[in-house]
């Protein structure tokens, strides 16, 4: 039973069609990735998950019934735009949205205190957030996300404005829940953390499904065309017919073959000519199958 | 409703913990109690121990007159006559009020004894007070002479011309007669619109500032994954309103205690003899609550549709208007309290909250009226939370977009 399915979802606002006919669906213990450039329509669809609006067609289920606020007490969700109240004390806030999802007062600090001790901020307990920095703001909506222990994790760019070090939180937290069974979506332009995290996308543009699926079986859709040669010697064989483009960096070439180069050709011709320590064929970045496929709307 | 009483709760502490609480709660009554002492001391010394030079033909008549006005204790005037007087005495009498060594001349030509008449030259024409006292004095002045002239005795005219004062007496709803006092009713109806409409303005205006500060934090993005639009204003309104009910009741122990003390025997007496009655102090919270409910909910709906605090600014003529016209109306009110404006502005849910109150304290207001009054605010309310919680649900979402006429219309067939 999926998580949550979406079924011909449509809206549109005034004549803009913001979302058409959206179908997707995610699975428990699966890491989801929403991507698309900007208006095309991830936010519209996750509002329409999260209940905030409605869709003018089509079928929004979670945990395997038609939606209903009921079923948000399961979900937890990170908007893009962080929103908490500046003059809560950090502690307060936590419990305030810990309760607002069904905890009592008690379990929520006790929540609140464990999240905030692994998040590294439990000195900052008793602080405003307005006194805060901005990524220990992010950790505390992050915190509030998850404090209720929802079986469905949506979250629009939950790696923005943060250093490596807390990145690197966020990203193991998130790998724990997605070992113990939990449903994430990502809504995110890091093409990176996608393909590091994800286990599957849907990629939207002009509010249409325009690719997905398992990030596998996608990225072996496309031809493995680039090369990457680690060599020492002469680098004429980088003028080879088969090449399309090649960028030598001292020794380290990477190289995007013709349509119909054949990479064989290309080994042995290196090899005819520098001592060859690393010859790979690689498959596409998630990253250029996203600037391939959404052309140049893409601005990610 | 569990979410909507969070909300209330984290509202209702937000703001009972802030300073700006602390300091309303003490400095408006503060302010209040100021205003109203400054006012009241002003009006007893104004015109008190003023300088008047009588001018006229006739030294009797000016005496006269000079001695009813030496006989106004209150005024405490200090009179001199130059009678008759030269071209050269006025015009020198002109240069003391211009210098200000007099405060004004008064000139009486009784050169045709059927028809005497008066001048006052002074700096300031606008001296109304001063020309009630001096039009009394010369009114007595003239007809104590007159009456003399036709051979009564001094102790005649004196004993004709004694003052009748009228004491204003107020029938109430149980046949019971009391004594009435017209300058604590108005200072009494003044307090009450003024302790009822700053919360209620404060409070509203600071709801509709909260609810864009929250805009444009993007909080409502987090709060609507885990609350329905109805529960976070329906909390809001709640949780604010609360705070003003807290500060009201702490208000009115506080007035509870100060009515009890010595310090108000000895302060409120006489023509500042205020009290209150039992119907006022059950109402009071009524129309708090309601007037609150009904502007704030108007105010937030209005809120949703802006970006800053400068767009809410030109929505400010819903709060000021209504409570302009409830001043307006009051002072008609005091003159009469049972005119058809009076009950208008008692009906009209717009004004009500804030002149019921002071009604109460001029006159028994019939109860259908309160309970009809009351009726219509509970429904403008129900109505406005309908048509503003329409605004306010498409409204915290629409950022960057300008709120026109034509644009609401279309937020309200959305939701």
């Amino acid at each position: 039973m999926p998580v949550v399915e979406l079924t011909g979802v449509t809206k549109a606002y005034q004549s803009k069609v913001a979302v058409d006919h959206l179908s997707l669906s995610i699975d428990a213990g699966q890491m989801f990735g929403l991507l698309g450039p900007n208006g095309a329509g991830k936010t519209s669809s996750i509002r329409m998950m999260m209940g905030i609006t409605m869709p003018d067609a089509g079928r929004v289920e979670l945990f395997g019934k038609p939606f209903s606020r009921a079923s948000l007490d399961r979900v937890g969700y990170l908007p893009e735009e962080r929103g908490l109240y500046k003059k809560m004390k950090v502690l307060d806030q936590l419990v305030f949205f810990g309760q607002l999802h069904g905890l009592t007062a008690e379990e929520a600090t006790k929540r609140a205190l464990i999240w905030t001790r692994r998040m590294e901020i439990a000195d900052v307990l008793d602080k405003k957030t307005q006194e805060l920095s901005k990524g220990m703001q992010q950790k505390i909506q992050f915190i509030a996300t998850l404090l209720h222990d929802p079986g469905l994790v949506v979250m629009d760019e939950p790696f923005s404005g943060l250093d490596p070090v807390n990145a690197t939180l966020l990203q193991d937290a998130l790998l724990d829940l997605k070992s113990q069974g939990k449903a994430i979506l990502f809504s995110t332009h890091r093409m990176d953390q996608v393909e590091k995290l994800c286990d599957s996308i849907c990629l939207i543009n002009g509010g249409v499904a325009v690719l997905s699926g398992k990030v596998r079986e996608i990225k072996s859709r496309y031809k493995r065309d680039r090369v990457v040669v680690e060599f020492e010697g002469r680098d004429e064989f980088l003028k080879s017919d088969e090449i399309a483009e090649a960028t030598n960096y001292s020794g380290h070439a990477e190289i995007k073959l013709k349509p119909n180069g054949d990479s064989q050709k290309l080994l042995h011709l290196a090899a005819s000519m520098a001592t060859i320590y690393r010859f790979e064929l690689v498959e596409p970045s998630l990253e250029e199958i996203f600037i391939q496929t959404v052309g140049g709307k893409a601005d990610a | 409703m569990r979410n909507m009483l969070l909300i209330a709760k984290r509202e209702y502490l937000e703001q009972i913990r802030g300073r700006a609480f602390r300091m309303s709660t003490v400095l408006l009554p503060l302010l209040i109690a100021a205003l109203l002492g400054f006012s009241h001391y002003m009006e007893r010394k104004a015109n008190v121990g003023e300088r008047i030079a009588i001018v006229a033909e006739d030294p009797t008549l000016a005496n006269e007159v000079r001695q009813q006005m030496l006989d106004d204790k209150d005024a405490q005037y200090k009179v001199d006559v130059v009678s008759p007087a030269s071209a050269a005495q006025r015009t020198e009498l002109l240069g003391q009020v211009q210098s200000k060594q007099l405060d004004g001349i008064l000139t009486v030509d009784s050169s045709n004894p059927q028809k005497i008449t008066a001048t006052f030259v002074s700096l300031s024409v606008a001296d109304v007070s001063a020309y009630g006292g001096l039009q009394n004095a010369l009114n007595r002045g003239v007809i104590n002479e007159r009456l003399i002239s036709k051979g009564l005795s001094k102790a005649d005219t004196e004993a004709l011309l004694t003052k009748t004062s009228i004491d204003a007496l107020q029938l109430d709803e149980h046949g019971n007669v009391g004594k009435s006092n017209g300058k604590a009713i108005v200072i009494k109806a003044t307090i009450m619109l003024l302790v009822l409409s700053i919360p209620i303005m404060l409070y509203g205006l600071d709801m509709a500032r909260a609810i864009i500060e929250e805009k444009s934090s993007r909080i409502f993005e987090v709060m609507l994954a885990v609350a329905e639009p109805s529960d976070l204003l329906g909390g809001k309104l709640l949780g604010v309103g609360g705070v003003g009910i807290t500060q009201i009741a702490i208000w009115m122990v506080g007035a509870m205690a100060f009515m009890g003390s010595a310090l108000a025997a000895e302060l409120l007496t006489g023509d500042i003899a205020i009290h209150f009655t039992w119907q006022e102090a059950v109402f009071f919270p009524v129309y708090f609550a309601l007037g609150f409910a009904l502007f704030s909910t108007i105010f937030s709906g209005l809120a949703a549709t802006c970006e800053t605090a400068q767009d809410l600014q030109k929505f400010m003529w819903v709060a000021i208007v209504p409570l302009y016209v409830s001043m307006g109306l009051l002072s008609a009110m005091i003159k009469d309290p049972n005119s058809v404006w009076s009950i208008a502005a008692t009906l009209c849910p717009l004004t009500s909250p804030y002149v019921v109150i002071a009604r109460m304290g001029m006159t028994t207001v019939p109860l259908w009226q309160v309970g009809l009054s009351v009726v219509l605010l509970a429904l403008t309310f129900w109505g406005t939370l309908w048509f503003s919680s329409r605004l306010y649900r498409v409204g915290i979402l629409m950022y960057g977009k300008r709120a026109t006429l034509p644009e609401l219309m279309r937020w309200l067939r959305y939701s």
